[in-house]
């Protein structure tokens, strides 16, 4: 065991996973990439080759020399409509392909399907997030190696560095044709954006594109060029369009969201990034939406205008575009209908990978150019290290997403959250799991104000110089902490075991935490 | 019309986020307490100190089962259901 740079005991050597002794969390930027990038099986079809058609997945697993013990990739653009992922799993274990390493962008809800493949041995790993039931069994040991989670830029960093081999990718495609070039704006599967699936169609050693949506050579736009697709297979569907987007997102109208919203609308306003040109992340959930709501009112009123959005789209940022209140979107992952058109209609909406949109190891990822970024995590601890994959009870059930990547890029970072959910305190002494490491977390919003990291001196004296009513209400952290634990009344330890179930790699490969087994009379109902 | 008496029980509580459902009813034993749903994992034991702790300031001292279903109500929250449950159990206030 040894400590790393945020003070969690790793173990030197993670069965099933490796030694972790190069490998410790050292701070934010402290590792630093050395050689080539990796690379993929140069292939070649000529004209005389045939085409790249088949008819089933059957057919796609054989012709892509998928074996037992071999990795295979999938992204998430399909979210809870994906059919992708149960399919392939479901006839990979018809064609006796055992101990498969599975490697998606993320996994969701319809995923739980896979159970029945972990416990007959279908699925030997999974490197990626889990949650539902999938979480569940893992957080109780039922995986022999320990989960991998990683940031949607340490992803594509770990398959760039050759971290991970992907022998085969699945990509489930809204749009392609029979040369292999790939979309995901158009089709009944539409999806928008196809971020996730760049660098897997890159540096796979065999690129399989599943589509219900077959068009004459070529489609365009592209995303994916078929010069990396090996294979184009037709599909009855890829997915169930109520699951792939939703529809549009609302503001939340609960009273104490939207105050936290108006304080960290108010931290923003008296940031030093509030100007002209401010880009910003904020999600879709309902706080951030939220906080949205409420800069684009008071850079109406100040006459600010905004740069860039980034990441996950929503349709209110696609308002926000229409009225040149922002200038361009960069879009890894669309969430809704209003996202899905106007990525496939507006130009200045512009389509990244997540190589590009989050990645340490590239010549500058879009996070670097972030100004505010908006995040919520499960709980926050007075280090300001931030928790965003483990649950109160100690189970495993949420991936990491952009969360590192954004909250390192970006010049503000700030974390909006209630002081409770339920009962759960969510500032604490010390975070089960740490996820993203408090010297890149700038301020947690509550109900009850903004704390500043002490980091943050310069955004400290930013926040005092704000009088009248665009002041801004500062809480220390020592007080919060304080009021959440008289809240929440005193509570119990998780009773953890020593098995490794999930390692948290920091974005930069690094062991950030390990999450350990918990057991049946942890888990919350 | 020949219907049996059923045991008496009484609840208060919704299951409403920051709230519970608290149950009690007549038992063979003296105050069987049960809790299930969010908060089990880490406040059991608050939450059954708490509910101990109102009910003796009532002077309950009967055979009865309390069952609580927790959605992440705090102490002040939990104490009142409790309360609230035990009063209607015993028809000093009406359910």
């Amino acid at each position: 065991m040894t400590l790393n740079a945020v003070n969690r005991d790793i173990p030197s050597n993670i069965e099933g996973y490796g030694n972790t002794g190069e490998k410790l969390f050292a701070g934010a930027f402290a590792r630093n990439p050395e050689g080539c990038r990796a690379s993929a099986r140069i292939r070649s079809r000529g004209p005389n080759d045939g085409g790249k058609f088949l008819g089933s997945v059957r057919e796609a697993i054989a012709a892509s020399g998928l074996k037992s013990g071999m990795t295979i990739s999938f992204h998430h653009h399909l979210r809870n409509g994906d059919f992708i992922v149960n399919q392939v799993l479901d006839e990979c274990a018809r064609a006796g392909i055992r101990d498969l390493t599975i490697f998606p962008t993320a996994l969701f809800g319809v995923h739980k399907a896979m159970l029945p493949h972990i416990q007959s041995g279908v699925v030997r790993r999974i490197m990626g997030s889990v949650n539902g039931p999938v979480g569940q069994l893992v957080s109780l040991g039922g995986l022999e190696a320990p989960v991998v989670l990683r940031s949607h830029g340490g992803r594509p960093r770990a398959v760039i560095a050759g971290d991970v081999r992907i022998d085969v990718a699945f990509i489930a495609a809204p749009t392609a044709d029979i040369g292999g070039n790939v979309s995901g704006r158009a089709g009944k599967s539409a999806c928008g954006s196809l971020g996730y699936a760049f660098t897997d169609a890159e540096y796979a050693d065999c690129v399989v594109a599943l589509t219900d949506n077959l068009q004459h050579y070529p489609i365009a736009p592209i995303s994916i060029p078929g010069i990396y697709v090996d294979f184009v297979v037709q599909v009855g569907s890829i997915g169930d369009p109520s699951g792939i987007v939703s529809g549009t997102t609302r503001v939340t109208r609960d009273p104490l969201r939207l105050l936290i919203a108006r304080y960290a609308s108010k931290l923003i306003e008296a940031s030093p990034y509030f100007k002209d040109g401010l880009s910003f992340q904020t999600g879709a959930g309902g706080i951030p939406l939220a906080v949205t709501a409420f800069m684009k009112d008071a850079m109406k009123r100040r006459n600010v205008r905004g740069g860039f959005g980034l990441g996950g789209i929503t349709g209110y940022f696609v308002e926000l575009l229409k009225e040149g209140i922002l200038k361009k979107l960069m879009d890894v992952q669309s969430f809704d209908r209003e996202a899905v058109e106007s990525i496939s209609s507006d130009p200045r909406h512009i389509e990244i990978s997540a190589d590009w949109y989050a990645n340490p190891w590239n010549c500058g990822a879009a996070v670097n150019q972030l100004d505010v970024v908006i995040l919520g995590a499960t709980e926050v601890d007075t280090d300001f290290n931030a928790n965003v994959n483990t649950e109160s009870d100690g189970a495993l059930l949420h991936g990491i997403g952009g969360h590192q990547d954004t909250a390192a890029g970006a010049k503000l970072t700030i974390i909006a959250q209630p002081l409770l959910r339920g009962r759960i305190p969510c500032v604490v002494d010390r975070v089960h799991t740490v996820t993203t490491p408090g010297e890149v977390v700038d301020a947690i919003v509550t109900e009850f104000g903004v704390t500043v990291n002490p980091r943050r001196q310069n955004l400290i004296d930013a926040c005092k110089e704000a009088k009248g009513k665009d002041a801004v209400p500062l809480v220390p952290l020592d007080e919060l902490a304080e009021r959440a634990r008289r809240m929440s009344g005193p509570m119990t330890p998780v009773r953890q075991g020593d098995r490794v179930v999930g390692v948290v790699e920091w974005r930069d490969g690094t062991v950030i935490d390990v999450v350990r087994q918990i057991f049946p009379e942890n888990i919350s109902s | 019309m020949g219907f049996t008496e059923t045991p008496r029980t009484a609840q208060a509580g919704t299951v409403e986020s920051m709230d519970c459902l608290v149950t009690i009813s007549a038992s063979g034993e003296r105050r069987q307490i049960e809790i299930s749903g969010g908060g089990v994992s880490r406040f059991r034991a608050a939450m059954e100190q708490k509910i101990n702790q109102v009910l003796d300031g009532l002077g309950s001292s009967e055979n009865i089962a309390i069952s609580v279903q927790d959605n992440g109500a705090v102490d002040t929250v939990l104490g009142a259901r409790v309360e609230a449950a035990y009063l209607r159990f015993r028809g000093v206030i009406d359910a």
